[in-house]
């Protein structure tokens, strides 16, 4: 994350090492890469070729800065 | 998925609660293994055990990726990152896991530069902007990290960098469980099935384990409901006499998972003979290395490495934990010699690891007031 970076620490766990991955929304896409948006508004460069094509307001499964599943447009949870 | 209201209400699972304690058979004992450290980790921040009935018991499986690294990788790590102009990159957990000769962090006050990334993308960007240093990626994780991995490898050779290499020690799921459940060890009814990894791999792979062993099977996310939703389908199909492969994640997870990340798996990494587990001993066909077409971009063959086994302390019960033979707070050495601050075992380390999910969240202290009442 570019405002606040991820990190190993107890409260959240590891984002890498505990197979957490974060839905994100996709904001602006740079050739394989997608600049991305989390809930509290925190951005992250992620790469996208694991998912194809995206577009702005897609929502993306992100794991170690890589959208590894496209999720549906409902809000999280569906 | 995490940040999300409704699968943390607590209305919802004192509903689900009671819907799982009705479908319990009077008398029996289940035992349902979450594989996931992730898992592991929402079921002692959120206290999910205390929403199950007594003879459901949560056990914690070896889906951690730091805690299965044995002790002779880190030393491998270490021996790597003292080569001249080495930067050694690795993910935040790493930095503490001890080795013989003490943690990633032990080996930067030694005069070694082993820096924390959030991606393996981001040990690519160190290597553009370092051409005279050689970057190494200490990849670690099962099969929802290392589609990352792959894919900076692919970037890596497209763009033609040369000062870059990966240090394999990426992990299977499947081999896992296999080795579990033939572990004499430990009697299992029915497993939480890792969400993330699954949404990679699909629910396929796993069907398997009730065709063959009898046992259910669901793949489940990380909200404390998707793991009580997980209990009460798991305890619905002992209830109606099924043993399926159900995916409780379906938000997420798709039946045949991410065909995509699927071949750049298979075209970027080929399967190891034997990969050493900690806890679990060598695993055949469980740990993924480098493909021979990407051989110049494998750590292993660019640098000279100890590759020695080294034993676990003795008086870390890690292994048992990991199996789920043990509960960490059975541990000769838990909350005392070994915490999260001054870590004996792996299990400690990273706060997905059981021990330290554990220790973090207090329930250590509650089962130890249990004992002190029953004696």
């Amino acid at each position: 994350m570019t405002s606040e970076p991820a990190t190993c620490e107890v409260t959240e766990g590891c984002i890498t090492c505990g197979d957490v991955a974060v839905p994100l929304v996709v904001v602006q896409t740079r050739g394989f890469d997608a600049q991305c948006r989390d809930e509290k508004g925190r951005t992250e460069l992620v790469a996208t070729e694991l998912v194809g094509d995206v577009q702005p307001g897609d929502r993306v499964l992100v794991h170690a800065g890589v959208a590894i599943e496209r999720l549906s447009a409902a809000p999280a949870g569906g | 998925m995490r940040f999300v209201d409704e699968f943390r209400d607590p209305e919802l699972a004192q509903v689900l609660s009671r819907e799982i304690t009705a479908l319990c058979e009077p008398g029996r004992h289940y035992k349902v293994m979450e594989v996931c450290g992730g898992h592991t980790h929402t079921i002692y921040r959120y206290g999910v055990q205390d929403h199950l009935p007594d003879n459901i018991e949560l056990v914690h499986g070896p889906g951690c990726p730091v805690c299965v690294i044995p002790m002779g990788r880190v030393d491998d790590g270490i021996a790597i990152a003292e080569h001249d102009g080495v930067i050694l990159t690795c993910f935040g957990d790493m930095m503490r896991v001890p080795g013989g000769r003490g943690s990633f962090l032990d080996s930067n006050a030694r005069g070694t530069d082993i820096r924390m990334v959030y991606s393996p993308l981001d040990a690519l960007r160190i290597a553009r902007a370092n051409p005279d240093r050689q970057v190494v990626f200490y990849a670690i994780g099962f099969e929802t990290t290392a589609p990352s991995t792959a894919l900076t490898v692919l970037r890596a050779a497209a763009d033609g960098i040369e000062n870059f290499s990966v240090f394999c020690n990426h992990v299977t799921i499947i081999p896992a469980i296999k080795a579990i459940l033939d572990s004499p060890d430990l009697r299992l009814d029915a497993f939480i099935g890792p969400g993330h990894v699954s949404t990679v791999i699909g629910c396929r792979p796993y069907e398997w384990i009730p065709r063959d062993f009898g046992m259910p099977l669901v793949c489940a996310g990380f909200e404390p409901l998707d793991l009580l939703q997980s209990v009460y389908m798991i305890m619905k199909q002992f209830a109606e006499g099924r043993a399926e492969v159900e995916n409780q994640y379906a938000r997420v997870v798709h039946y045949d998972g991410n065909p995509v990340a699927l071949k750049v798996l298979a075209d970027v990494f080929a399967l190891r003979p034997f990969f050493e587990w900690r806890g679990l001993g060598s695993i055949a066909h469980s740990a993924l290395q480098l493909a021979p077409k990407y051989a110049k971009y494998d750590a292993e063959l660019r640098f000279e490495l100890p590759g020695v086994r080294v034993a676990d302390p003795k008086a870390c019960q890690c292994g048992e934990v990991l199996k789920g033979v043990l509960k960490p707070w059975e541990c000769k050495v838990f909350g005392t010699a070994c915490t999260p601050e001054t870590p004996i075992g792996t299990c400690m380390v990273s706060s997905e690891g059981a021990c330290a999910a554990y220790y973090n969240y207090g329930q250590y202290a509650k089962q130890r007031l249990t004992l002190e009442v029953l004696q």
